[in-house]
């Protein structure tokens, strides 16, 4: 495969003396390059369009369930090799999964940057998927859940606030999956699946780190060039209905006072309205002097921690605030508080100088994303596969600049409405408290 | 005092560290947690500006200006926008040399700790971790809580605002004090925001630390933690290890990493790999001035949590005994020797890792330099390095679940007599 394979497609500045180019092989593969050569070391990713958003109820968590099994027996490597094979460069192998991607991560001594692509080709086209490995990984599923989920209260306020503030969307159901579905997820499915997405024309790598351009994309031609693109089914775009009445789910845990977690409806990453919405996440709760934990942390002392955020979803998805209450408050308190505060920022919009602000803090968090390389991959890739063009990384920066008081008021008024919110309380169990209160009054 | 200066123009970003000596194993027993409640305080209001103005100012600039305390020290780190670096560095200055420990913020303060505790104890992971420091080595000066305890909280309020003033003003003095800065920032100018961090600081002397060590028990022993409704057992077994800096240190990098530190390692393919009991499994020295603990963690499911502490512990015998194959030796060394690149890849990085060594009393470029002790090790000498440090005969088992379904498990997996201990207990 030469050269003349790729095409650039585009290209543009990340950061301080740094450009990320993006070509394209011929099979649909496509690649972003950056160099960077002040460490002797690269980041390679392999970015799949495929998330839990591509799943079907009753089969739940099989994009995560990629996330495991991806990196186990190929046709030429047995079990436990890929790992071994990383690990022994000093390297490290890691995966991630979110409701719009997959990623494969490789962080390898800048040497070793031909075997990472040799291996990601291997097991893109090369996976052994048989009933013993699967059962194995199936097994170590269950655990994260159980971990991340079933013992973790703040695992479990996560999913059902996504299950109950989506009826049809699919981001209604968690990542890693139903245990009913991890269970059930059967092994032709689970083949089905991975011929179906874990294609070139369904993948970007991303390459971040000391390597010469020219031997890269030589190095991808030789061992990508061959394989051929697979169609990838065309997934109607899904439309969750308008909501217009406030949703609110309660249950038992064994914790000490009360946690909740508040959706409002949010609207996808790419639209006009995201930055504004991000600014007033900032503006709520992501700063010591934001307005909530201000007023509900320092001032009433009615919350113990309040934190904000806008999830970067491709769809519209939600602005959430998780609080955690004070001993002798509650959650319905602490939501009154919540409300006031909404209806005076809705009085009184930010003046210039709290829009300042925020974009102040947005602006070294734009550049604290892009200290290393990995940061520096991840945040191409996302961009890249979630919105279609790495190049959002940096005009979504720019339209965060652009946001001003107007727009803010605008996005207050227009998200931050009570009808379109979903709440999920987890509340002590009756016995823990009744010790709280005993606590409370000392 | 020691600088460290790590300039890169990578980004339009400074980050800087302020690392002084002390920390929570310097809290009186009984106080445990007077170290953070001094360091949060002097973050909440100093020289004229009270607390929200503080945060207001600091949060104009894009920065981010935190306290933390570790065992061994009290910690002041901040990320700036190069263009506000004086700015930012100027009321690291004011937290530093004149924190106004207001009185409305101490009482504050004291009734926002319980609240923490609150939040390990929903949190299975951090509770287990918190038990294991408390009893992995009774006495060990590691094993007081950086947060303190009601009772011990209690007494910080008896000591009233006093309490924390005194001891800013003993341990808050140059010549206790790392101070390392990384990223948009040459040395000329470094050198410049380094004296004005410590200008307004009292001269003084460096706070004498701990040396005292007890000696842990000998035997096996289980703590119960017991947890209503819990599908797991957060598990954590160990005991008192050897000083990081040490000369065996070099010897169990290659044994920590073989037994619990890599995807392959023993605990990770025999736990997770092999059998699926548990999301993972891995085991650490921590890296500290004084001998520390070896860690072993996983989460089991709660019908395998005994066979899965059995197993362990068995893994962990055969382990100390013979220690690492050739084989095993020569990969771990290949992973740690090639890793190092990744530790020290940015500015940041290297700052951070130079003061931590320094913090720990180790030769300027210890950690760095690991690698050069790495190459020249063989086998046999990790293998005698293993059978000095390990003592799988003298561990301390700690399970957060709930008793009654783990308890008959846990009996069985020859880990020593169970202590049952409520969750909300410590």
């Amino acid at each position: 495969m030469s050269l003349l394979s790729w095409e650039l497609e585009a290209e543009a500045p990340v950061g301080r003396g740094m450009t990320a180019r993006r070509f394209r092989l011929s099979n649909g593969l496509g690649l972003i390059a950056a160099v960077d050569k002040r460490a002797p070391i690269v980041a390679l990713q392999t970015w799949f369009r495929v998330g839990s958003r591509h799943e079907r109820p009753g089969a739940t968590g099989m994009a995560h369930l990629f996330e495991h099994l991806m990196f186990g027996q190929t046709e030429s490597l047995p079990p436990g090799e890929f790992d071994r094979l990383v690990e022994r460069t000093g390297g490290e192998s890691n995966a991630a999964t979110w409701v719009d991607w997959t990623y494969y991560k490789l962080s390898l001594p800048a040497r070793d940057l031909a075997l990472g692509i040799k291996l990601e080709a291997e097991r893109m086209q090369h996976l052994v998927l048989e009933h013993d490995p699967v059962e194995s990984e199936r097994d170590v599923v269950t655990n994260e859940r159980r971990e991340r989920v079933e013992d973790d209260v703040d695992g479990w306020l996560d999913e059902q606030l996504m299950a109950h503030a989506f009826t049809e969307h699919p981001y209604r159901w968690p990542t890693i999956g139903w245990m009913e579905d991890i269970r059930a997820l059967a092994l032709p499915d689970i083949r089905a699946f991975y011929r179906t997405w874990y294609a070139p024309n369904n993948a970007t790598i991303v390459c971040v780190g000391d390597f010469d351009e020219t031997e890269l994309r030589e190095l991808i031609s030789q061992y990508y060039g061959h394989i051929p693109a697979a169609p990838t089914p065309t997934i109607a775009k899904q439309v969750e209905p308008e909501q217009n009445r406030e949703r609110i789910v309660r249950a038992p845990k064994p914790i000490a006072t009360d946690r909740l977690l508040v959706g409002y409806k949010a609207p996808g990453q790419d639209d006009p309205d995201w930055a504004a919405l991000e600014i007033v996440s900032t503006l709520l709760a992501g700063c010591p002097s934001a307005r909530l934990y201000r007023k509900l942390v320092i001032e009433q002392e009615a919350a113990s921690s309040v934190d904000a955020q806008l999830t970067p979803f491709r769809d519209p998805s939600l602005l959430r605030l998780a609080i955690t209450t004070a001993r002798g408050h509650s959650a319905d308190e602490v939501i009154a508080s919540v409300d006031r505060e909404l209806a005076a920022l809705i009085e009184n919009p930010p003046q210039a100088a709290e829009v300042e602000k925020a974009k102040a803090l947005a602006e070294t968090d734009f550049w604290s994303a892009l200290a290393d390389v990995d940061g520096k991959a991840e945040a191409l890739g996302h961009y890249e596969t979630a919105l279609g063009d790495f190049r959002r990384l940096t005009s979504l920066a720019e339209r965060l600049t652009a946001v001003t008081t107007a727009d803010v008021a605008h996005a207050v008024r227009k998200f931050l409405v009570p009808t379109a919110r979903t709440i999920v309380i987890a509340e002590p169990e009756a016995e823990t408290a009744e010790s709280d209160d005993d606590d409370g009054d000392d | 005092m020691k600088v460290i200066v790590e300039p890169s123009p990578d980004t339009p970003l400074v980050w800087f560290d302020i690392a002084i000596h002390g920390g929570a194993s310097a809290d009186p027993l009984g106080v445990e947690g007077l170290h953070r409640h001094a360091a949060l305080l002097a973050r909440r209001g100093a020289g004229t500006r009270k607390r929200a103005e503080l945060d207001e100012t600091l949060d104009s600039l894009g920065a981010a200006l935190d306290v933390s305390v570790s065992r061994d020290s009290i910690g002041l780190s901040g990320v700036a926008l190069s263009r506000h670096l004086d700015a930012v560095i100027d009321l690291a200055a004011d937290i530093l040399a004149a924190p106004r420990f207001d009185e409305d913020e101490h009482a504050r303060l004291l009734r926002e700790t319980p609240q923490v505790l609150d939040e390990i104890r929903d949190d299975d992971s951090a509770l287990a971790t918190r038990w294991f420091d408390w009893l992995c080595c009774p006495g060990h000066p590691y094993g007081r809580t950086s947060l303190g305890t009601e009772a011990s909280l209690a007494q910080i309020g008896v000591l009233q605002r006093d309490g924390a003033r005194a001891l800013w003003k003993r341990e808050v003095v140059p010549e206790n004090m790392i101070i390392g800065l990384a990223g948009d920032v040459d040395e000329a100018n470094a050198a410049r925001l380094v004296q004005r961090l410590i200008e307004r600081l009292p001269p003084g002397t460096a706070t004498p630390l701990a040396t005292n060590l007890s000696t842990p028990a000998p035997g096996r022993r289980v703590i119960l933690v017991d947890k209503s409704d819990r599908t797991q057992a957060q598990l954590r077994i160990g005991h008192l290890a050897t000083r990081y800096g040490q000369p065996d240190t070099a010897a169990l990098a290659i044994a920590e990493a073989i037994f619990g530190g890599m995807f392959s390692s023993r605990l990770m393919q025999e736990i997770r790999v092999k059998r699926g009991w548990s999301y993972g499994a891995g085991c650490a020295l921590r890296r500290s001035r004084l001998p520390h603990w070896f860690e072993i963690w996983t989460a089991a499911a709660i019908d395998v949590a005994g066979s899965a502490v059995a197993l362990t512990l068995e893994l962990y015998a055969e382990y100390a005994d013979k220690g690492p194959t050739d084989d095993e030796v020569d990969f771990a060394r290949s992973y740690l020797i090639g890793a190092m690149p990744f530790h020290v890849a940015t500015a940041r990085q290297r700052m951070q890792l130079a003061v931590r060594d320094a913090l720990f009393e180790l030769p300027a470029g210890y950690t760095a330099r690991l690698p050069e002790a790495l190459g020249q090790l063989t086998a046999a000498e990790v293998r005698a390095a293993c059978a000095r440090q390990f003592h799988p005969d003298n561990t301390v088992t700690v399970a957060v679940t709930t008793a009654e379904q783990a308890r008959r498990g846990l009996e069985a997996a020859n880990a020593g007599p169970i202590t049952i201990v409520r969750h909300d207990e410590y």
